[in-house]
C-alpha cells in the first residue's frame, strides 16, 4: 500500500514517517453528522489506525444535502449515522480499524471510550457534548478540536491541554443559541471549510508536528467574505474550573444530565432515560401494532406515527420525538409509549 | 472612535455589519451592555469579544482607535 498514501508522504511536513506515526493513531469521532463525514472521510482516506465514531442520530433526507457519507437509500433504510458511516468507510479504506458506536455521548460514555485515544474529533451539534469533550480532554491530557457551522459561518480551534485555553477559559458558560441550523440553515461550503480546519489540524496532530498547530481561533463567513483569527493565548484562566489549578472537570459532574434535548436543525427533541435501557422492540412493535399507528423498524430502532409527531425509538431506550420543539409535550409522548 | 463589527446573525440583529462610537474608557461587559441596549441586541452577552484580533475579558478597557469584534460561538456541526 505504499502507492495508495504516496501524495500524503511527498508533502514534507508527513513524510514516510509521519505516515507510520498516522497509522498507529487512534482517533475518537464525536458526530457523524455534516461535519463528522468529511472529518472522517479526511482521517480514514489519510491512513489513520482506528476510527471510532460516536452518533445517536440516524439518517433522514434533509442531511443530504450536506452529509457527504450518505445517501438515499441509507435514508430509506433509516439507517443510524454511525452504522452507516462504518459501512461506507470500511470501503473507502478496508485497512482502517472502524467502530461505530450508536449511542448518546454522555460524560460516561466519553470517559469510556478515551482509553487510548490520540485525539478527538468534534463533530457534534451541541455545547453541552462539547463542553464534556472539553472536560475529557483536559482529564484524559488528549488533544481535541472544536468545529462549528450554521449558515454560512464557521469556527473552528484547537485545544491541547496543558498548552492552550481549553473553550471552558473562552466560553465561561454554555452559550445561549442565538441561531441553529434551524433558524439560519446550513450551506455544504461552510461545512467543509470548517472540516478543511478541523482535518488539517487532526494531521499535525497525528504526525506530531506540534509547532505547526494554530494558536488561533479560526471564524469565517463565507457568504460575506470575512475570515478572521483571534489570538487566544492570553486567554489561559489559571481559575478555569475544566483546566486551572483547581480543576473539578463540572461538565462531567453533573448528576442531572439533561434528559431532554432539542436537536439542531430539527424539530425534534431527544429524550434519554436516566439509566440505558435494553428494549424489546419486536414487542414494543406489536404493541403499537394493536394501537393503530403506521410503523416502519430495523434492528437499531423503530419509527412510529402518531397524529402530529413521529417518535423514533432506539433500543437503548431512547427517543426522538419529532414534530415538536417543546421538551415537556416530548416528555409526556415518550412516556405514553414507554412508561 | 472605535469600530465594531458584528459576526454571523449578530450582523443581522444589529442590521449592520459594523458601527463607529466612541467607546473608549468602557470595558468590554460594559460596551456589551451599551451596545446590546442602543441597538436591541439579545445575544451579544454570550459572543466572544476580540480587541484588536485579540480575545478580550469582560474587565478589558476599551482604548481610543481599537478596533472590536463581537463573534457569536455557534454549535451547529
Amino acid at each position: 500500500m505504499t502507492e495508495r498514501y504516496s501524495r500524503q508522504t511527498l508533502f514534507p511536513p508527513i513524510g514516510q514517517a509521519g505516515q507510520e506515526k498516522i497509522g498507529m493513531k487512534h482517533v475518537l469521532m464525536i458526530g457523524a453528522g455534516a461535519l463528522g463525514s468529511g472529518n472522517a472521510e479526511v482521517m480514514v482516506r489519510a491512513g489513520v489506525g482506528k476510527l471510532t465514531i460516536v452518533d445517536r442520530d440516524y439518517i433522514e433526507e434533509s442531511n443530504l444535502q450536506r452529509q457527504q457519507l450518505y445517501t438515499e437509500e441509507d435514508v430509506y433504510e433509516k439507517l443510524p449515522k454511525a452504522a452507516a458511516a462504518e459501512k461506507r468507510l470500511r470501503a473507502i479504506n478496508s485497512n482502517v480499524t472502524i467502530r461505530a458506536v450508536i449511542a448518546d455521548a454522555t460524560p460516561d460514555l466519553l470517559d469510556e471510550l478515551v482509553q487510548d485515544v490520540d485525539l478527538i474529533l468534534d463533530s457534534t451539534d451541541n455545547f453541552e457534548t462539547r463542553m464534556a469533550i472539553n472536560d475529557i480532554s483536559q482529564k484524559h491530557h488528549i488533544p481535541w478540536i472544536y468545529g462549528a457551522c450554521v449558515g454560512s459561518f464557521g469556527m473552528s480551534l484547537t485545544i491541547i491541554p496543558g498548552k492552550t485555553p481549553c473553550l471552558h477559559c473562552l466560553l465561561k458558560k454554555i452559550p445561549i443559541q442565538g441561531m441553529t441550523c434551524d433558524t439560519g440553515g446550513i450551506i455544504a461550503p461552510a461545512v467543509q471549510m470548517v472540516i478543511a480546519h478541523q482535518a488539517a489540524e487532526a494531521l499535525k496532530i497525528l504526525v506530531e508536528d506540534w509547532d505547526a498547530v494554530r494558536t488561533t481561533f479560526t471564524s469565517f463567513d463565507l457568504w460575506r467574505n470575512q475570515y478572521t483569527n483571534i489570538k487566544i493565548t492570553k486567554a489561559k484562566d489559571e481559575g478555569c474550573l475544566s483546566c486551572g489549578e483547581a480543576r473539578t472537570y463540572p461538565f462531567l459532574q453533573n448528576e442531572n444530565l439533561m434528559k431532554t434535548t432539542v436537536l439542531c436543525g430539527r424539530d425534534t427533541v431527544q429524550v434519554r432515560p436516566p439509566t440505558k435501557q435494553n428494549l424489546d422492540l419486536s414487542h414494543l412493535s406489536k404493541q403499537m401494532q394493536l394501537l393503530g399507528y403506521p410503523m416502519k423498524g430495523n434492528p437499531y430502532l423503530l419509527s412510529v406515527d402518531m397524529e402530529s409527531q413521529r417518535i423514533v425509538i432506539f433500543n437503548d431506550g431512547r427517543a426522538l420525538i419529532h414534530g415538536t420543539k417543546d421538551l415537556a409535550q416530548a416528555k409526556a409522548i415518550y412516556n405514553r409509549l414507554l412508561g | 472612535m472605535n469600530k465594531l463589527l458584528f459576526f454571523a446573525h449578530l450582523k443581522d440583529e444589529a442590521g449592520k455589519e459594523s458601527i463607529t462610537i466612541d467607546a473608549a474608557g468602557k470595558n468590554v461587559a460594559e460596551l456589551k451592555a451599551f451596545v446590546a441596549e442602543q441597538h436591541g441586541m439579545t445575544k451579544l452577552d454570550s459572543a466572544m469579544t476580540a480587541i484588536n484580533e485579540e480575545f478580550a475579558e469582560d474587565s478589558d478597557i476599551i482604548q481610543e482607535g481599537d478596533t472590536i469584534a463581537f463573534i457569536p460561538p455557534v454549535s451547529g456541526g
